[in-house]
């Protein structure tokens, strides 16, 4: 008896090896057998479980859903009891910068009624708005690199993409230069278009 | 006796499949996988494609209602998260949503992992998004339209511990970096206590109040992307809670720590936390608040 | 010893996969057939960092609710990318103009534009009016959020709402002028 004994306890600690948390893993694996009433709906929604295991990685695998920005691997830095690391203020980029985005945007209000409300603009007030509108989209665009493209997830698209929209907001600024001074301005533009 | 005991235990025990053989057709084989990634947003496998636990002893007229929970077992790290389908009779289940989880866990399936304490929204441990909204289970009534299904996640956007337990570590550490306590260089002026008027103790009304249970801040689009350094809406009324608290003297401090790009103007006024809170309090009030503060300084 | 006790015994060994542990066979019984393995604390913090890099990410934007907070604001940051994306390209182009052989100049734009039919010229009025109105209304709402207003739930609520509306009646008006 003591013998079999043994070879069982063998034979259960060969099996539950794998698994270094062995004892949830097994007791539910004897919940499905020893509960006789709850067993039906417990073993079938189990039986996911005796699938092989090259078709569950497959399946895994050939999924073509490929999330935007995924998320990593969970890591955390530090113990438990550490707070997390607290950047150093530069206003430039907190709160002055929001201060000002804010005056920028509260700028463009009146200049988008004005058009409405007198049928045209006079061309300084054109070319305020014009460098308004570029400012904001700007601000805008850097928020949008902020929030999706982390600089410590992906440093180098996130350079890259802040670079690309700097040469962009330049010349987009020259180009507005040249359509005020050449053309007819932006918002006459608009609506002789409009109008068309 | 007991041998008529032990021959009926013989008899019911009808798998005769001891629990180890049954283990060797287990596909994951965790040994190899410990230490290895895996891809934290595989999908999860819909709950078509699982199969449904049903109400243990259904009887006439009862309201059958269906409930589609989030399963992931951390002892099968590399399987797909799945929704598992239970059917509860509402007539036997409690009001909340909590009662119907517990009578899941002790009728249906004992295997159902999640947080609970107080039953009474006072401790936030039954965070979790219910029908697509963050609350705490205890404070949500199952609807009572048997035709509608209900679903219930973890919070969004977390590491999953297992089922329906978040991982918080970070959240609680962001809560630990704003210095969630009073800071004062100088004595009480009566030596004895640090008074306040009513007026300013007013002003910590609806700040105090929150039992950071996560609600809010894993209900914010913009804490999803960037939770590893936007402190995201709790934390920051909090944070609030101290700057307007007339007796700590490191305002300045507090304020300066918030001023950069990533620590609060990740907020982009989306209010979903205010709209979530399960204690009715406004996170983006007090977040405008701390962005008006700190405006032109 | 009696013979019926031996077979109880021999019974109840056979019955129980937990060795000669008595466990009553109730619905719900757990039984921890596993042996234990001694595991230094020192361990924990290694053993932890491994189970952290497995988790999955719970659901997020597939399961949280619509609700105007929330879709208004992703819906403000795509009409404003829209926005500000045409006037890039639109002035990107026009300065590559005088090189590519365009014409980007507003005379000829408003004879292009002309020669469209009536529908087309609604769609694409449609397709520019919707976005900057919506853009428009719902920022001024923000700047009305950034001086502290407006943020009881209830409020927020029917701003968001009077913002669609608002700017689904303007951008029409717009489109038909």
């Amino acid at each position: 008896m003591a013998s079999m004994a043994r070879l069982t306890l063998l034979r259960q600690a060969c099996s539950a090896a794998p698994t270094k948390r062995m004892a949830s893993s097994i007791a539910r694996s004897t919940i499905n057998h020893a509960s006789p009433l709850s067993r039906q709906p417990l073993q079938s929604a189990f039986v996911r479980d005796t699938l092989p295991g090259a078709s569950r990685i497959a399946t895994f695998h050939t999924t073509s859903r490929r999330p935007i920005l995924p998320p990593l691997p969970q890591k955390v830095q530090g113990t438990l009891n550490d707070p997390t690391i607290v950047p150093d203020p530069s206003p430039a980029h907190g709160s002055y910068h929001w201060s000002f985005e804010r005056l920028v945007s509260a700028g463009l209000v009146p200049l988008t009624i004005a058009p409405f409300a007198a049928g045209s603009l006079n061309p300084l007030m054109d070319a305020t708005l014009c460098a308004l509108l570029l400012v904001h989209s700007h601000v805008g665009f850097q928020s949008s690199i902020i929030d999706y493209f982390p600089v410590n997830r992906v440093p180098a698209v996130r350079s890259l993409l802040m670079w690309i929209l700097r040469i962009a907001t330049i010349t987009v600024g020259v180009s507005l230069y040249e359509f005020e001074t050449n053309d007819v301005g932006i918002t006459e533009a608009i609506k002789r278009i409009w109008h068309a | 006796m007991a041998t008529t005991r032990a021959l009926a235990r013989l008899a019911v025990r009808r798998t005769a499949v001891p629990a180890m053989w049954t283990r060797s057709f287990a596909t994951v084989d965790p040994i190899t996988k410990v230490g290895e990634t895996i891809n934290p947003s595989r999908p999860v496998v819909p709950e078509s494609k699982t199969s449904t636990a049903k109400e243990p002893i259904p009887e006439k007229g009862s309201k059958i209602k269906t409930f589609h929970i989030y399963r992931w077992n951390p002892d099968e790290p590399t399987s797909k998260p799945r929704m598992q389908t239970y059917t509860l009779d509402l007539n036997k289940t409690g009001p909340m949503m909590l009662d119907a989880l517990i009578r899941i866990k002790n009728e249906v399936d004992p295997t159902l992992t999640f947080r609970r304490s107080c039953r009474e929204g006072i401790c936030g441990s039954c965070a979790m998004n219910i029908d697509g909204v963050n609350t705490l289970a205890c404070l949500c009534r199952i609807p009572t339209d048997t035709s509608k299904e209900s679903r219930i996640y973890p919070l969004p956007h977390t590491y999953v511990v297992k089922d329906l337990v978040p991982d918080l570590t970070l959240f609680y550490k962001q809560y630990r970096s704003i210095k969630p306590y009073l800071q004062r260089n100088t004595p009480p002026p009566d030596g004895r206590e640090n008074r306040q008027s009513k007026a300013e103790r007013k002003k910590l009304d609806g700040l105090y109040e929150c039992i950071l249970c996560a609600c809010c801040s894993t209900s914010c689009p913009s804490y999803w992307w960037n939770q590893e350094e936007y402190l995201g809406p709790a934390v920051l009324l909090q944070s609030y809670r101290w700057i307007a608290d007339s007796r700590d003297e490191k305002t300045a401090e507090r304020q300066d720590a918030l001023n950069n790009t990533m620590s609060l103007y990740r907020c982009h006024t989306i209010l979903n936390c205010s709209r979530t809170c399960p204690k009715g309090l406004n996170p983006a009030l007090a977040i405008a608040e701390i962005k008006k503060s700190m405006a032109f300084t | 010893m009696s013979a019926q006790r031996v077979l109880h015994l021999t019974l109840r060994r056979a019955t129980t996969p937990g060795l000669t542990k008595f466990a009553p066979a109730g619905r719900f019984m757990q039984q921890r057939l596993a042996a234990t393995e001694h595991i230094p604390q020192s361990n924990a913090e290694s053993i932890l960092v491994k189970q952290r890099l497995q988790r999955p990410v719970s659901p997020h934007l597939s399961i949280y609710r619509p609700q105007i907070t929330w879709y208004a604001s992703s819906f403000h940051r795509i009409t404003g990318l829209l926005l500000s994306g045409g006037l890039y390209i639109f002035g990107i182009a026009y300065l590559a103009a005088p090189v590519t052989g365009w014409h980007l100049e507003t005379p000829s734009l408003v004879a292009a534009f002309g020669s469209l039919p009536f529908a087309a010229k609604v769609a694409a009025k449609m397709t520019m009016a919707f976005p900057f109105t919506f853009h428009s209304f719902n920022g001024v709402r923000h700047l009305v959020w950034d001086l502290g207003l407006g943020y009881a739930t209830k409020t927020v609520i029917r701003t968001g709402w009077t913002v669609v509306g608002l700017s689904v009646l303007s951008s029409l008006y717009l489109a038909l002028v």
